[in-house]
């Protein structure tokens, strides 16, 4: 066992199109950054300032490998009594939630989520501590999932 | 005063009418109206020029403009005065405030959290005090009612408290609470007329409401107790007394007191008190030894830096200032409405934490206790902020037997067959000794001082979590009040096998988390401990925690 299975239930990845979300996310702003220094390479002529669109690039590559490789390890699971999260490749955690601890849900989408149909699912226990949001998930199973824990929440209502 | 029988209002009711005289400003203004008198001579002379400016206007303008401003001070406090009401119901207690943008709060009594009764300097001196209520809800979501007499604020809390604890619903459900001895007659009847759980007093309409007049030689028996009271204002002062609520403060069982000397000795073995002293000695040897000219280094470095030195000594004197005031008279109850704490120098403070509310314990050892073998304690309880430090304490330095009665305090069952020895382990423990999950060594290339000390063990009701080799930390949680579980793992961790588990709590100074553990037992931990925390919520103790099924209701309100 080298890394933490939950037996009880199915790990559900989140949607790739979440890759595409970082990206373009990513990329707008390297984007910005290597048009810049194109174009001010190019006005002034000096050749130093190439290094600029080149570092973004390679920033670009990086950043690009360490989406996949996030959003790809990125899942959560529903057991009888907890959601799991899971997430990170490099820095890996796991996150147990019971039900009975939620204080409330957020789903979340920013325009470019909304776009592509996914979204971001939170949710909130009483402990500023708990990292149990779920990015990436096909908009109409985050509805559903909202739902389902919500409902699961009120069965196991427990005190703080 | 004698006939004054305080009943917390059911309607929308003004807080105390000297409430926007004890604010903080009255010393500002003091203090400035005692500054002025002192430089009037200056001023009269010419000699100074601080009031040069005023020196334009006409001496009759400046008075008038004084007085101008002393009265709007004063007219807006007693508008927000009296623009602020509250009111109790038998489900939460309400508060509505603000002159412009008009304010409604109410703090469920059923996410109750902790009620302190909290008495600032200037309010203290004249008698007065503040409740906060404290519920579950983030930031700021408790009620702070400011100002009522001390013995109408006690009463307020006492019955907050039995409201919240669910005296009230027992009640109605016919239940008999323990007669006081006039009641042998007619339990029933006099149960409701006489028992300090009520929330109607006899001698209130309240209880002829009912239909069900008071026996006589009850109310005899309340009087007789209550001239006992107010002949003994000491019990007023010290929250004890009984007789002038409507509903009296639960029988409270004194756990502990620290004393002043150990108090004082525990500030000066801290390090900041310890770099203060040291410091001359440097300087000292610098001079003799090295031969440098500390004088002129010391006022070259003032020179330089005059507002880093004075924020780092008002830090210090600030460190000094809370520990000694938080720490001053520290006393430790326990009451039928759970855990009650006392403490305070100018600012005095009186918590009650009900049963079930303390989330997490951290026992804290620096290095300079170790001699002693003192702990300091603090608890996580929902509702006191992040930065509310003073209020989180439950031990400020606690001798080794003390620090095993205050966690008693908070989980009087520890499930464990050997509380003692645990602890004992937990406390002062290496390895495996009592059961304790250790480190694997491989955690000695990250953790090369401490790993064999660090440790994890679950009992039945709670989970250990200890650590440090030089200081001593010890992480106590509950099961039932897990709010979530994390494993997390870096890169390094990984190359060598470790990971941590981190136990969620609520906000607050204590955060546990057991750090390098094999990754095997960390997952096992996980999974093992949500299981426990599972089972903990199943028999956790109800919200209304007087109406636990076994707990004789009333008893402990008597």
């Amino acid at each position: 066992m080298s890394w933490y299975d939950n037996a009880a239930a199915p790990w559900n990845f989140v949607s790739r199109k979440l890759i595409t979300a970082r990206m373009v996310t990513m990329w707008i702003w390297l984007g910005l950054l290597i048009i810049g220094g194109l174009v001010a390479a190019l006005i002034t002529g000096a050749a130093l300032l190439l290094l600029v669109p080149a570092a973004a690039l390679l920033l670009g590559g990086w950043g690009s490998w360490l989406i996949v490789r996030q959003v790809t390890a990125h899942a959560w699971a529903e057991d009888e009594e907890d959601l799991l999260v899971r997430r990170g490749r490099m820095f890996r955690s796991v996150t147990v939630v019971p039900y009975g601890r939620m204080q409330f849900v957020d789903v979340k989408a920013g325009p470019i989520e909304r776009a592509l149909g996914i979204a971001k699912v939170q949710l909130h226990t009483a402990s500023p501590g708990t990292d149990a949001s779920i990015s990436g998930v096909p908009a109409a199973e985050a509805d559903r999932l909202r739902d389902r824990l919500t409902t699961r929440g009120e069965a196991r209502l427990a005190g703080l | 005063m004698n006939d004054y029988v305080y009943q917390a209002p059911r309607e929308w009711t003004r807080l105390h009418p000297v409430s926007p005289l004890l604010g903080g400003w009255v010393f500002i203004g003091l203090l400035l109206a005692y500054w002025v008198h002192n430089q009037v001579p200056a001023w009269v002379d010419g000699g100074d020029d601080t009031f040069a400016f005023f020196d334009r206007f006409p001496f009759l303008w400046l008075v008038l403009a004084a007085l101008l401003a002393f009265a709007a001070t004063i007219g807006i406090s007693i508008w927000q005065w009296s623009r602020t009401e509250y009111r109790i119901g038998d489900d939460a207690v309400y508060l509505r405030q603000g002159i412009i943008t008009r304010q409604q709060r109410q703090a469920r009594l059923d996410r109750l959290q902790a009620v302190d009764v909290v008495q600032p300097l200037l309010a203290r001196i004249f008698g007065f005090a503040a409740i906060n209520v404290q519920v579950a809800g983030g930031q700021k979501s408790g009620v702070e009612l400011k100002f009522l007499r001390l013995g109408d604020a006690e009463a307020l809390r006492n019955e907050i408290l039995a409201l919240a604890a669910g005296v009230k619903q027992e009640k109605a459900a016919g239940h008999d609470a323990a007669p006081t001895p006039d009641a042998t007659g007619a339990p029933g009847v006099a149960a409701r007329g006489t028992d300090a759980t009520t929330i109607a007093n006899p001698t209130t309409p309240a209880t002829d409401a009912d239909g069900t007049p008071a026996s006589s030689a009850s109310i005899r028996g309340h009087l007789a107790q209550r001239a006992g009271a107010l002949s003994n204002p000491e019990a007023v002062l010290s929250g004890t007394e009984q007789f002038r609520t409507a509903v009296a403060a639960a029988e409270e069982r004194e756990v502990y007191t620290v004393p002043l000397k150990r108090l004082l000795l525990s500030i000066l073995l801290s390090g900041a008190a310890i770099t203060l002293l040291t410091l001359p000695f440097v300087g000292l040897i610098a001079f003799v030894v090295f031969r440098v000219d500390v004088v002129a280094a010391v006022t070259a470095f003032i020179g330089t830096s005059l507002v880093a030195i004075v924020t780092a000594a008002a830090g210090l004197l600030g460190f000094f200032w809370t520990r000694l005031n938080g720490g001053f008279g520290f006393t430790a109850g326990i009451s039928a409405d759970g855990l009650r704490l006392r403490h305070g120098l100018t600012e005095t403070r009186r918590q009650t934490v009900p049963p079930g509310r303390v989330q997490a314990i951290r026992l804290y050892q620096p290095f300079l206790w170790r001699g002693q073998d003192w702990w300091r304690i603090t608890i996580n309880v929902a509702g006191y902020g992040e930065d509310q430090e003073s209020v989180s304490v439950l031990h400020p330095v606690a001798t080794r037997e003390e620090a095993i009665r205050a966690v008693w305090l908070v989980l009087p069952d520890l499930g464990d067959p050997d509380p003692y020895g645990t602890l004992g382990h937990a406390l002062h423990g290496s390895g495996a000794e009592g059961g304790f999950t250790t480190s694997p060594e491989s955690a000695r290339r990250v953790d090369p001082f401490q790993w064999r000390f660090r440790g994890v063990r679950a009992t039945d009701r709670a989970l250990l979590i200890r650590r440090g080799r030089w200081e001593r930390e010890l992480f106590v949680v509950p099961h039932e009040r897990t709010q979530s579980l994390g494993l997390t793992q870096g890169p390094i961790r990984r190359a060598l096998g470790l990971a941590d588990v981190v136990v969620h709590s609520t906000q607050g100074p204590v955060t546990p988390v057991a750090a390098h553990l094999a990754v095997d037992d960390a997952m096992a931990l996980l999974d093992a401990q949500a299981a426990r925390a599972r089972e903990g919520r199943r028999r956790q103790t109800p919200e209304q925690w007087m109406s636990a099924v076994g707990l004789e209701t009333g008893a402990g309100h008597e």
